[in-house]
């Protein structure tokens, strides 16, 4: 066993301050509490599972509504959420201290844990993940026509994808309420906006996904397109309203990670390069024709996929900034 | 600096401890900062050492709670106010020390305990909290949920650590081990109740004294407020709590879990819609 050493604060000492004036309003600067110990890998493990559950949500409601012309759509989304789904327990397994004991998770449920409603509902959505994306395979013919192929073709796929949108949603929107749950200033001050920001730029980014897929590979009509268009506006839109409130709602002392240095630009970064930026990019599209306008869509596409990763970076990492905040720490916990 | 003393909202000096649930009080008028409870909790729970460092922070080269500390004793010299005035009757060369020995408030509802998705954090019946090490697995997820900082990740060995109030000691009928080596009796043991009676007892004596910046931090009113209901390891503060580096009303994290979830759920509800009016055959 190596001597590894624990001991891992760093302060928050102005320049020229002296100690003695720092022992007045908090403790030398020392972070009041412990932030988690979260990565990369949580921060793409939030990126994949909410484009997974998103594009079973768009593909689910395709078929069901979409009539013909939007079967590319269901197609691609219910392919495109069972290769999402995949990597995500084994991220959260590598995340883990002690990933030999990932089944320690599956011992209770408890409902005031995120995080134990999260297991369960990880697992109860790549149930459905996995049987809708065997059933796409079986109706497009790559699992060969005996057998379980016929079975599989026979089964009720869209009360099967009707079914799977409620833990869809949630797999996309949970992992809002884990960060709220905590005692991270940035984190549980926005309590009400984490779950539906999450929502939103899942589906944001499940929808450009798909757009840029089946742009790609030419395999939905116009029309298919246009519809995938205005849900991407829309969600956009939600997405830009609530990073704005986020903003707004945190207040100067728990907001600054969101303003100073390169979380800030990161966080600037978001809302003009991954929400702005592309809704601008449609909007130009919409009036040109043919090739140009496809490159533009294209590029507004990939920068919503981009934008929805760097969100989720600034997100984590900016509460690790406000957790190691003394100040951000006290200002939640002053007299309410 | 406004004392926090008995006057207040009426929930001083009272806690939703359970009947018999034992605790701490520690008294920080009583310490002398000799960090006898650092090393003999060290000492009994073979915990490793610590960065080998110098912090600059007065005596303080711990710095704070950890994986392998579990006692932390807070060093803080108060030589001028705001206005670079002495804030003190003491003479001169006399530092105005506040010491305090930190530690796991095991908590009356525990933010860790709700947030551990393995059952590995349970209530003992002693009504302390304990993280079982043959359960934990190490994500992590009690380390943001503690109002205080208390729980953290081992890197050693992956799995989250904290204060278990000498839970072996206890089965056996003896006192925690920080508790029976404070040589001034700053920290105490017993159950709640009894503590808390005692320590407004002495907050009272304190103000009969002239210290009337004493208070109680750990009760409904300081400490353990929203939703927490308590400490069942409290203090008896003379200044504010964030100059200990601790919240003055912190609040039980899950509370915010279920309208996080209804919110979500409202999100989930239009954004569906969104989907559904975008997605249709028209």
């Amino acid at each position: 066993m190596s001597m590894g050493y624990e001991r891992r604060w760093e302060t928050r000492r102005q320049p020229g301050g002296s100690a003695a004036d720092e022992a007045r309003d908090s403790y030398y600067g020392l972070p009041a509490i412990h932030k988690p110990h979260w990565k990369w890998s949580i921060v793409l493990y939030f990126f994949l599972g909410g484009i997974s559950g998103a594009s079973y949500v768009v593909a689910s409601l395709a078929r069901l509504f979409g009539g013909p012309e939007m079967r590319p759509v269901a197609r691609a989304g219910r392919y495109l959420s069972f290769l999402t789904v995949i990597p995500t327990p084994l991220l959260l397994i590598y995340d883990l201290g002690r990933p030999e004991r990932f089944h320690h998770m599956l011992r209770v449920l408890k409902l005031r844990s995120p995080m134990s409603l999260g297991v369960w509902g990880l697992i109860a959505f790549s149930l459905f993940s996995g049987l809708s994306a065997l059933i796409q395979a079986a109706q497009d013919g790559l699992l060969g026509r005996r057998g379980p192929a016929r079975l599989l073709r026979a089964m009720p796929d869209r009360i099967i994808g009707l079914l799977g949108s409620g833990p869809a949603f949630f797999l996309s929107g949970y992992t809002g309420v884990l960060l709220a749950a905590t005692a991270v200033p940035l984190w549980t001050k926005n309590f009400l906006l984490l779950g539906p920001l999450f929502l939103s730029s899942a589906l944001s980014n499940a929808v450009a996904a798909l757009f840029v897929l089946l742009t790609a590979t030419r395999q939905a009509g116009s029309h298919a397109l246009e519809r995938l268009e205005r849900l991407d506006r829309l969600a956009l839109l939600a997405e830009l309203a609530l990073l704005l409130g986020l903003r707004a709602n945190s207040g100067p002392v728990i907001g600054r990670p969101l303003d100073e240095g390169r979380l800030g630009q990161a966080f600037r970064g978001v809302l003009g390069a991954g929400v702005v930026g592309p809704l601008l990019l449609q909007a130009l599209a919409r009036r040109r024709h043919s090739g140009m306008a496809q490159a533009l869509r294209l590029l507004a596409g990939l920068l919503v996929l981009a934008g929805g990763f760097l969100l989720r970076f600034v997100l984590v990492f900016a509460g690790h900034r406000s957790a190691d905040d003394p100040q951000a720490t006290f200002e939640l916990a002053r007299k309410r | 600096m406004t004392a926090r003393g008995p006057q207040g909202n009426g929930r001083a000096g009272t806690t939703g401890a359970r009947p018999g649930a034992l605790g701490f009080l520690t008294d920080t008028t009583l310490c002398i900062g000799c960090k006898a409870c650092e090393v003999a909790c060290k000492q009994w729970n073979q915990l490793p050492m610590d960065d080998f460092g110098f912090t600059g922070y007065s005596y303080d080269n711990t710095g704070d709670l950890g994986a392998t500390t579990w006692r932390h004793v807070a060093f803080i010299e108060r030589v001028s106010d705001r206005e670079g005035r002495r804030p003190t009757r003491l003479k001169a060369f006399q530092s105005n020390w506040l010491m305090m020995s930190d530690v796991c408030k095991h908590c009356v509802y525990a933010g860790c305990l709700e947030a551990c998705p393995t059952g590995a954090i349970i209530r003992t019946e002693f009504d302390t909290v304990v993280i079982q090490q043959d359960i934990c697995n190490g994500c992590g997820y009690c380390i943001p949920a503690c109002p205080f900082g208390v729980p953290a990740l081992s890197l050693t060995d992956g799995k989250a650590h904290k204060c278990t109030l000498c839970y072996d000691r206890l089965k056996d009928g003896l006192e925690p081990a920080c508790a029976k080596a404070c040589p001034t009796d700053s920290i105490q043991f017993g159950p709640v109740e009894q503590l808390m009676e005692r320590a407004k007892r002495r907050v009272a004596d304190l103000h009969a004294q002239g210290v009337t910046e004493a208070y109680i931090y750990g009760d409904r009113e300081v400490g353990g407020t929203g939703g927490i209901e308590g400490l069942n390891a409290f203090f008896i503060l003379t200044a504010p709590p964030e100059v200990y580096n601790l919240p003055a009303q912190p609040e039980l994290p899950q509370r915010k879990v279920l309208p996080a979830f209804l919110s979500t759920a409202a999100a989930a509800l239009g954004l569906g819609l969104a989907a559904l009016l975008s997605l249709r055959r028209r």
